[in-house]
């Protein structure tokens, strides 16, 4: 794990010559810039950019200051199994950004400025112009389809909030990208920042801009109504857990539920499910299996120390996943 | 009485070298029966250890809780047993091979590792993928030294 570093994330498709240069280019001059960019290249047929004169100088530029980068000709299986592969580089830090957003030069400084302990992820303004201005919501996942989101219009204050949208700050691999979506991603960073918030961390949104200059062509705009439908559904399955709780999954041996009962009142608001009740009270797996499907793999403190390359306690590992400060 | 739990849970693969068993239990149980009574606790079919007269198998966690609490200190294999003994604030001696004691093990008790270079690269992995290795254990007398300290 590389403790403290930031990578930038960036999934693109149809905007090699829109909006993705002003993406990299408001990456490369923030005041505080990333360790590494890394652009993840969904275009089918890819092209080689080094060709193009414009990323020929994108590219010298950021090697010019220092900005280390990676090219990654991707799966093409949309833009959450990227996002995914970026959560798990290592990196403790992942800020996101979509190839159609241009940040201020100081968003990536604000965001990291709120990152803690305690945080999973921090959010700004994703702002298209014209927008509203004036928006109150709750940032409830329950209200989703009933009111704004806060991203939407310039935020005064740090707020505490259940989800985010678009581009955000995120602490990495303790949460997994929903490959269970279509390729179109629909709700995947709804889905992904409140997974993190069901983990037991804290998602903000605080005073930061990045512009959204929203294109007709290229990205989730591409898609067709039968996959909005079908990850709709499968972001509706959320609501089948409690809300506002930390969800906490211990399909693992009787050893391991003793050392969790040590975390477990440092867990906010605990929904549990467990193979040893008699050790930690709780719902059963089979219930977590039921409701979670193959998510309940993302449980596996095993699989979790396996990927952090852990060497620290198992108890703190317990502690990482479920965001339970001692 | 001083408690033994010498065995970790046994393999999917119904291999009974799981790579966490101590290997020399024949010379360490005498060494230990000259300080106190020994009792071995354990569960499904295991069987009593040479020289082990008072085998007390698939306790409740109640009854193992007041054996422990009853026993002078244990000696235990890295397993549930463990966990359970610092979780009753009992302390004793860990036998520890190729997993890593700074990760699955508690600094409350005395955790004994022939050396670090016997750890499996993968300590996440399961442990049909290890192969049995003796060699990787502490000598009993360096149990005894280390239980006669708690005594």
């Amino acid at each position: 794990m590389k403790e403290g570093k930031v990578l930038c994330s960036i999934s693109t498709k149809g905007r090699y010559l829109t909006t993705l240069p002003l993406a990299i280019q408001s990456v490369m001059m923030q005041t505080k810039m990333p360790d590494k960019l890394v652009i993840f290249d969904d275009n089918d047929p890819p092209e080689d950019m080094r060709d193009v004169q414009l990323y020929q100088y994108l590219f010298q530029m950021m090697n010019l200051k220092g900005l280390d980068w990676e090219w990654v000709y991707a799966e093409k299986k949309g833009q959450h199994y990227n996002h995914d592969k970026a959560n798990k580089m290592g990196y403790e830090w992942v800020w996101r950004m979509d190839d159609d957003t241009v940040a201020e030069y100081d968003t990536l400084e604000k965001l990291f400025s709120y990152t803690g302990p305690d945080i999973g992820a921090i959010g700004g303004s994703i702002l298209t112009p014209p927008f509203m201005r004036g928006i109150t919501a709750s940032g409830k996942i329950e209200n989703i389809d009933l009111e704004q989101n806060l991203q939407w219009d310039y935020i005064s204050k740090v707020k505490s909030v259940d989800h985010l949208h678009c581009s955000f700050l995120y602490r990495a691999g303790i949460h997994d990208y929903e490959l269970a979506l279509s390729r179109i991603a629909h709700r995947e960073e709804t889905l992904f920042t409140y997974g993190l918030k069901q983990k037991g961390y804290q998602i903000l949104v605080v005073p930061a801009i990045t512009w959204h200059l929203k294109n007709k062509a290229g990205g989730i705009r591409d898609g067709v109504r039968e996959m909005f439908e079908h990850d709709e559904k499968i972001f509706k399955r959320s609501f089948d857990l409690p809300q506002d709780s930390t969800i906490v999954v211990l399909d693992c041996g009787m050893g391991d539920h003793i050392v969790f009962k040590h975390v477990l009142p440092d867990v906010k608001n605990p929904f549990v499910f467990s193979c040893y009740p008699n050790i930690v009270p709780g719902q059963s797996i089979a219930e977590a299996r039921a409701l979670l499907g193959d998510k309940i793999d993302q449980y596996n403190i095993y699989r979790k120390m396996d990927e952090w390359n852990w060497k620290g306690s198992l108890e703190d590992a317990f502690r990482k996943l479920y965001g339970a400060k001692k | 009485m001083i408690i033994i739990s010498p065995y970790a849970r046994p393999m999917r693969s119904g291999d009974k070298n799981h790579p966490k068993n101590y290997p020399y239990w024949n010379v360490l149980i005498p060494l230990i029966k000259t300080l106190d009574d020994v009792v071995q606790v354990g569960s499904g079919s295991e069987e009593a250890l040479l020289g082990v007269s008072d085998l007390r198998l698939d306790l409740s966690l109640k009854d193992l809780s007041e054996l422990i609490q009853q026993g002078r200190t244990w000696v235990s294999v890295d397993s549930f047993f463990q966990h359970y003994c610092w979780d009753q604030n009992k302390r004793g001696v860990v036998l520890w091979g190729q997993s890593d004691p700074n990760i699955f093990g508690h600094p409350e008790n005395i955790n004994l590792l022939k050396s670090r270079k016997h750890l499996r690269e993968k300590q996440f992995w399961l442990w049909e993928q290890t192969p049995y290795d003796p060699t990787v254990f502490v000598q009993p007398g360096e149990v005894i030294q280390a239980i006669k300290s708690l005594i």
